[in-house]
């Protein structure tokens, strides 16, 4: 390794890093390419281009989710004092519903040229917003959500929750979801860039899929740890996840993933992997572990990339700058940074 | 990443969450206990989840108020059920778990306590992150034979339990009061049993006592050969059995597995500390219905006679044959 870049080389050169004291729970980029950082004491870190790093109070115990905006700049967050709030790059905060006694374990948004739409998760409640923050709806699951995500185009949500899935129409008038069935606890989940497919990560260790044009199921198991985080790339042929000692790529074309293992990177040194993130526009994927270390995969060379050296905590949030010039990571005990991914002229 | 052998703490690890389970049948002095719990001044913090916020009315920002929702797993055990709203519960707490000493998890009057129990048992996070600090249930001492007669649950809440409060003391005679004591140890020879009017407990007896820990629940035994009743019964019961050879691991792995795989329901909790032959460390062993458990935990003292103690708590429990089965673990 001696001849090779040091593993922090990356981090040292073209970062920006902070000690926050805090649980990093998540990070996100707005729509403007600004990057917040929300945290275990209520806390959010607003990282904006060549500005110092602005500390903002927005919930009274932890952030417990945070999405982009779905208007051009700004976040919504989720805490466990039963607020939904919006923050703004400037750090002013306002509510856009509170829920008592109640957590915002889990929060959405799409936007698009026209409009955008807001969601977040409430016990067994998903309420839906406008861009505007006016109340469109709320619907009702048999248990406790445990994921949210809209998919690619805004038209639907999907919920995750014992049992399975739901899927439901953002605009519809008569409240029936689509349910998907499968037995068992489902503790988070994503849907394909195409819309098609659903797929939850599941406490029994494996994930479980849903291909909605012709409802065949998938199943993929094999991890020694709970998967937390899913992450589709862009084009839709990968699934990258989380609960193993590797990065795993289930490939979702060619009749995939069913009957298809699945392509393992970054593995082999025990590590438990916490945190992936497909790369916005290629098919690369981040990584982050236990240990602290975090990577970036080029899927088709396999090629691997030193971004951040073990020692500053399990890596707890991964995210993409939508151009995918700048990866933000944070750890749960409470170092944070941002790596410029970007061509130096 | 390879299987971690499996490691239910017994012994505090560093950084673990002591977790205190409250159950208890509506009425029995729960929400006072709790109550008193929250606002004495004892300097440790505390996160508390409930589901009957209504009735509790006390000030404290780490009040988790869920539904209990209680799941099946699907690893092939038929009984293994977990909260969870626990498992989510505890993940949230933990980003902020520098806020709290410990949490307090209150189950409704109605709660069957195995679910709670086993969530500590097969969720790896929260295994990892907490330890169960002790069961502790709380009995109405006059109302004690009614709910033993209309209920399974308040049963199960007494066998469940490594501590008992018997409250509402002063609404007994010291008659009524031996009779319901001698009730209890029936079904549950192996509680620490406090008496209570108001639950006027000293919160320091149940709070943080490691009453999880094995080694103290057996040492703490009282009358620990002289429980000969109640065989080949409906009702729950308690036994327990010494073995003075040391154990072969291999063969207790093979019996105890086989005897929960076929009786686990029966078996509502299981707990030993063994001493296996050319080991010096004491095993402890545990189980709640199927699902067991097992780790090393500190040396055999200088001196301590390295006896081998099992403690089954459960339904139709047969002694001979238990006894005959534990005795065959013996190393040769």
């Amino acid at each position: 390794m001696s001849q090779a870049m040091s593993p922090d080389r990356l981090l040292e050169e073209r970062g920006d890093s902070r000690s926050l004291d805090a649980f990093v729970v998540a990070a996100a980029y707005d729509r403007s390419g600004t990057c917040a950082f929300v945290l275990g004491d209520g806390g959010v870190r607003i990282v904006a281009p060549g500005k110092e790093w602005l500390p903002v109070a927005a919930h009274g115990g932890a952030v417990l989710s945070l999405a982009a905006d779905a208007r051009a700049a700004g976040w919504v967050t989720g805490g466990d004092d039963g607020r939904f709030l919006r923050i703004s790059t400037d750090g002013t905060v306002s509510e856009l519903a509170g829920f008592g006694m109640k957590w915002v374990e889990h929060v959405a948004s799409h936007a698009d040229a026209k409009s955008g739409v807001l969601a977040c998760s409430v016990g067994k409640a998903v309420h839906v917003f406008d861009a505007a923050g006016a109340k469109l709806k709320t619907v009702q699951h048999p248990s406790t959500v445990t994921g949210l995500v809209f998919d690619a185009k805004g038209k639907r949500f999907a919920a995750s929750h014992y049992g399975g899935a739901s899927v439901w129409f953002v605009a519809s008038k008569t409240d029936n979801p689509r349910k998907l069935e499968w037995k068992g606890s489902h503790t988070g989940i994503a849907m394909s860039p195409d819309g098609d497919c659903v797929v939850t990560a599941m406490q029994e260790y494996s994930l479980h899929g849903w291909r909605l044009s012709d409802e065949q199921h998938m199943r993929m198991t094999g991890y020694p740890a709970k998967t937390q985080a899913l992450s589709f790339t862009k084009n839709g042929k990968w699934l990258a996840s989380s609960g193993a000692d590797s990065v795993v790529l289930w490939p979702f074309f060619g009749g995939g993933p069913m009957g298809k293992p699945p392509t393992e990177l970054a593995g082999g040194d025990g590590v438990t992997c916490t945190q992936v993130a497909a790369h916005p526009t290629h098919d690369a994927v981040a990584a982050g572990f236990a240990d602290g270390l975090v990577v970036m995969a080029d899927i088709s060379s396999a090629r691997i990339l030193p971004v951040a050296a073990p020692g500053r905590g399990a890596v707890s949030a991964l995210a993409w700058s939508p151009d995918g010039t700048h990866l933000a990571f944070g750890t749960e005990t409470g170092f944070a940074a941002v790596v410029d991914f970007s061509k130096r002229g | 990443m390879s299987d971690a052998p499996a490691t239910q703490p017994t012994e505090p690890q560093a950084g673990q969450i002591p977790v205190t389970v409250l159950t208890g049948y509506l009425g029995a002095g729960k929400t006072t206990l709790l109550n008193r719990i929250l606002t004495e001044n004892h300097g440790r913090k505390y996160a508390v989840v409930i589901n009957e916020f209504g009735e509790l009315g006390v000030d404290n920002d780490l009040v988790v108020d869920t539904d209990e929702e209680v799941f099946e797993m699907n690893n092939g055990c038929i009984c293994c059920t977990v909260r969870g709203d626990l498992i989510r519960i505890v993940g949230g707490l933990m980003k902020r778990r520098e806020k709290f000493d410990g949490i307090i998890i209150e189950t409704t009057g109605l709660a069957q306590p195995a679910p709670v129990a086993q969530t500590f048992f097969v969720d790896d996070e929260v295994r990892a992150k907490t330890r169960l600090d002790a069961i502790i249930t709380v009995v109405d001492a006059k109302h004690l034979p009614a709910r033993l007669a209309d209920s399974n649950e308040a049963e199960d809440q007494i066998a469940f339990a490594d501590v008992i409060v018997l409250n509402k003391m002063d609404l007994v005679t010291p008659d009524e009061a031996r009779e319901v004591e001698a009730t209890i140890r029936k079904i549950n020879n192996f509680a620490k049993i406090h008496h209570a009017t108001k639950s006027n407990v000293p919160i320091a007896e149940l709070l943080d006592q490691g009453a999880f820990d094995l080694n103290r629940v057996l040492a703490h035994t009282p009358d620990f050969l002289s429980d000969s009743e109640h065989e080949h019964s409906d009702d729950i019961a308690s036994m327990s059995f010494e073995v003075e050879n040391p154990i072969d691991p291999e063969r207790f792995n093979a019996w105890i597995g086989a005897l929960l795989a076929e009786q686990g329901q029966n078996m509502l909790r299981t707990k030993g500390i063994l001493s296996y032959a050319g080991e010096d460390r004491r095993f402890a062993f545990q189980a709640v219905h199927m699902i067991a458990d097992g780790d090393f935990i500190g040396p055999w003292k200088q001196g301590e006679p390295r006896v081998s103690r099992l403690v089954f708590i459960g339904r139709n429990l047969n002694r001979p044959q238990l006894r005959r089965g534990f005795e065959s673990c013996q190393a040769a």
